[in-house]
């Protein structure tokens, strides 16, 4: 089931496994996974880059993850009500970063800003590490359906 | 660091490295790059060292600046034991000054180079800060990744970094020799 975005509200918590999980729900379509935290500058300015993408692309999904620490949750929540996104936006589960890390894409070096797109299919269509563009991910889209 | 090759049809990795990065085996190519003092360092003079230790760091990412005290503190425990540690900043928004300044600030007195364009960046396929490489005294990549497994320091299961350390100064197998962890992205130029 697709998750229920509650304006300002955390989606919930996942691991790499649950976050799989709730990925299949957007079978049919693109997702752009954005990993990132309220810590990271590049992240938050990236942050309304995303809003306006999934406002304006109802052919994609996104679906943000902090990978912010339990004891920054307070921030997490406080952002995530400011900004009142249209996307679920979850945390990181406590527990081994490394596995989540590996757990979402062995290829992924640990850097946020992270955007993992999944296709249609459910499956790895590209991941962008680091800083990027709307056009950057767009492309990675485009690229994808080739 | 281990290049992964995609194997889904159509995966697409646009992380921001470049030529093949290192691997671990691989051997250290010396180098010579100017510290923030703008005096020239080369690493030959680190040859005969029991251990080297290049940490990819920054002055402005939490997550680096979280490990500060940690880095100095593995300085002043290894340094005696015959260990060269020697800090790089590759960000490109990161002036010598600054860097200079931080140093200070946190107490780090290992040499800490400027890596201008983000040359040995891309060299090494450093994708992070903190990001750390361990050679041996025969200037072989022996661990490559984190310090720890615990930002906030607080809970600290695998001293990662120091285990490295330990295993090659005993002439011992590193027992992880890659690890990940969550940081800031390095500060590129275009290219």
């Amino acid at each position: 089931m697709i998750a229920l975005v509650l304006a300002g509200v955390l989606a919930g918590e996942l691991d790499a496994p649950r976050l799989w999980r709730a990925l299949d729900a957007y079978r049919g379509r693109p997702v752009v996974v954005s990993f990132w935290a309220t810590w990271c500058k590049p992240c938050v300015e990236e942050f309304p880059v995303l809003m306006a993408l999934a406002r304006e692309r109802k052919d994609l999904a996104v679906v943000s993850v902090s990978i912010d620490e339990k004891e920054d949750r307070g921030a997490l929540e406080a952002f995530v009500r400011e900004k009142g996104p249209p996307f679920p936006v979850y945390a990181k589960a406590p527990g081994d970063d490394e596995a989540f890390i590996n757990g979402v894409d062995p290829a992924w070096s640990g850097v946020v800003p992270a955007t993992l797109i999944v296709g249609p299919d459910g499956k790895r269509l590209a991941l962008i590490q680091g800083e990027h563009s709307r056009e950057e991910i767009e492309r990675a889209i485009a690229g994808g359906k080739r | 660091m281990r290049f992964y090759v995609p194997v889904l049809v159509g995966f697409i990795s646009v992380a921001q490295a470049h030529a093949a990065p290192v691997a671990i085996g691989d051997s250290l190519a010396p180098f010579s790059l100017k510290d923030y003092q703008g005096k020239d360092v080369d690493l030959k003079s680190y040859q005969g060292s029991k251990a080297l230790v290049l940490m990819f760091i920054a002055t402005q990412c939490p997550v680096s600046n979280a490990y500060n005290e940690r880095m100095a503190a593995l300085a002043k425990d290894y340094q005696p034991k015959g260990v060269a540690i020697v800090g790089i900043n590759s960000n490109r928004q990161e002036s010598t000054a600054e860097i200079a300044t931080h140093a200070s600030q946190h107490g780090l007195t290992f040499p800490i180079l400027k890596d201008v364009d983000n040359v040995k960046a891309d060299q090494f396929g450093a994708q992070v800060t903190p990001e750390i490489y361990v050679y041996d005294a025969g200037w072989k990549l022996r661990y490559h990744g984190r310090i720890d497994d615990n930002q906030r320091g607080d809970n600290i299961q695998s001293q990662d970094l120091r285990n490295a350390l330990d295993a090659v100064l005993a002439g011992k197998e590193v027992p992880v020799k890659e690890t990940k962890a969550f940081g800031c992205t390095i500060k590129r130029v275009q290219k």
